[in-house]
């Protein structure tokens, strides 16, 4: 029995053969290519750590009290999304908008706090040409930072569309809603792995 | 029409209860990271210990909040392939930095030399040095 050919059938989440949507596999692929990248950097950090002769403890160069509260943020955020995300599997449009927009405020949060201790840093003449220590933590950190810029922009894109009937009645946004959910926690995996390593270990 | 066209069909049911009690355990390991840290024990047993209680974390949020705990296989075989490259890049790398390390220690290559006057091992030892960081101190 032949198929029919349907041009627009991945906008209806299209039988994929595999039980898995294109748009959640490509989330997930993207996330394949994240880990490299953070791997890569990780990698750089053993090397570099291991074949140093020196290497200072996170508590003595860093503020440690700073991360922690950031770590505390970067956790409560990932709740609140997956909190939306179950708002938004039960149609409740005002429960999804804010935790969303919770999420967005925990999110700025973090950043604001990163900035105060980046500009403590700078203040002292820190940065990333002072040593290898402080090259790859401003670069590792840095990555991260524009990550969470990026997935600010998508929660808070996502949180626009909310409120636009067609948007939120769209069959896909539930999918939309999980696809930034997986890159949302991502980031704080890796962020969890950041924090022992450079501030603590 | 397909099977899949609903679009709930591959989205997982939200379980409010499970989100809020692991979120109750990421708070508490994170206490436990912070903790082993002040503890001050020896270096590589601080660093297994912490990188063990990230592990556990990274696995809560991983299995629950990303929903892999049930998730279809093809994203469990793509995630495979990905940790399985990603070793392949990283273990060969680290095991050559610890031979390096090994080999060039001042005690290895004074015990390569047992004649020797102890300003080759120091020379050797110098020579593969980076980078010492430059930290000021700072009291927090």
């Amino acid at each position: 029995m032949s198929q029919t050919y349907n041009p627009t059938a991945f906008m209806n989440n299209a039988d994929t053969h595999s039980g898995v949507t294109n748009a959640k596999l490509g989330v997930w692929l993207f996330l394949a290519s994240e880990i490299m990248l953070f791997a890569t950097l990780f990698t750089s950090y053993i090397v570099l750590r291991m074949a140093s002769s020196s290497w200072p403890w996170g508590w003595d160069v860093l503020n440690v009290p700073l991360a922690t509260l950031n770590t505390v943020i970067l956790i409560t955020s990932s709740v609140t999304i997956v909190m939306a995300y179950a708002k938004a599997y039960d149609k409740d449009k005002a429960g999804f908008q804010k935790w969303m927009a919770a999420t967005i405020l925990l999110s700025l949060g973090f950043l604001v706090v990163k900035a105060f201790e980046y500009g403590a840093e700078f203040k002292l003449g820190i940065g990333p040409h002072t040593s290898v220590f402080y090259a790859i933590y401003f670069t590792m950190t840095g990555l991260h930072g524009i990550h969470i810029l990026g997935g600010i922009a998508v929660n808070a894109g996502l949180l626009y569309m909310s409120s636009v009937t067609e948007h939120w009645e769209n069959p896909l946004f539930l999918g939309r809603v999980e696809g930034a959910g997986l890159y949302w926690h991502f980031v704080d995996i890796v962020w969890i792995f950041l924090f022992p390593a450079l501030y603590l270990l | 029409m397909s099977k899949n066209n609903d679009s709930r069909h591959d989205e997982h049911r939200p379980d409010v209860g499970l989100y809020v009690k692991v979120f109750l355990a990421l708070m508490v390991l994170t206490l436990i990271t912070v903790a082993i840290s002040k503890i001050h024990l020896p270096r590589p047993q601080a660093i297994a210990l912490g990188l063990f209680v990230a592990l556990i974390k990274a696995s809560l949020v991983g299995a629950l909040f990303m929903h892999l705990w049930g998730e279809n296989k093809l994203i469990h075989k793509a995630l495979f392939i990905t940790v399985g490259f990603g070793a392949v890049l990283i273990l060969p790398i680290i095991d050559f930095v610890m031979v390096s390390r090994r080999i060039t220690s001042p005690a290895d290559v004074a015990a390569q030399h047992p004649g020797g006057h102890g300003g080759h091992a120091e020379a050797v030892s110098e020579s593969v040095k980076l980078d010492a960081p430059a930290v000021p101190a700072k009291g927090h």
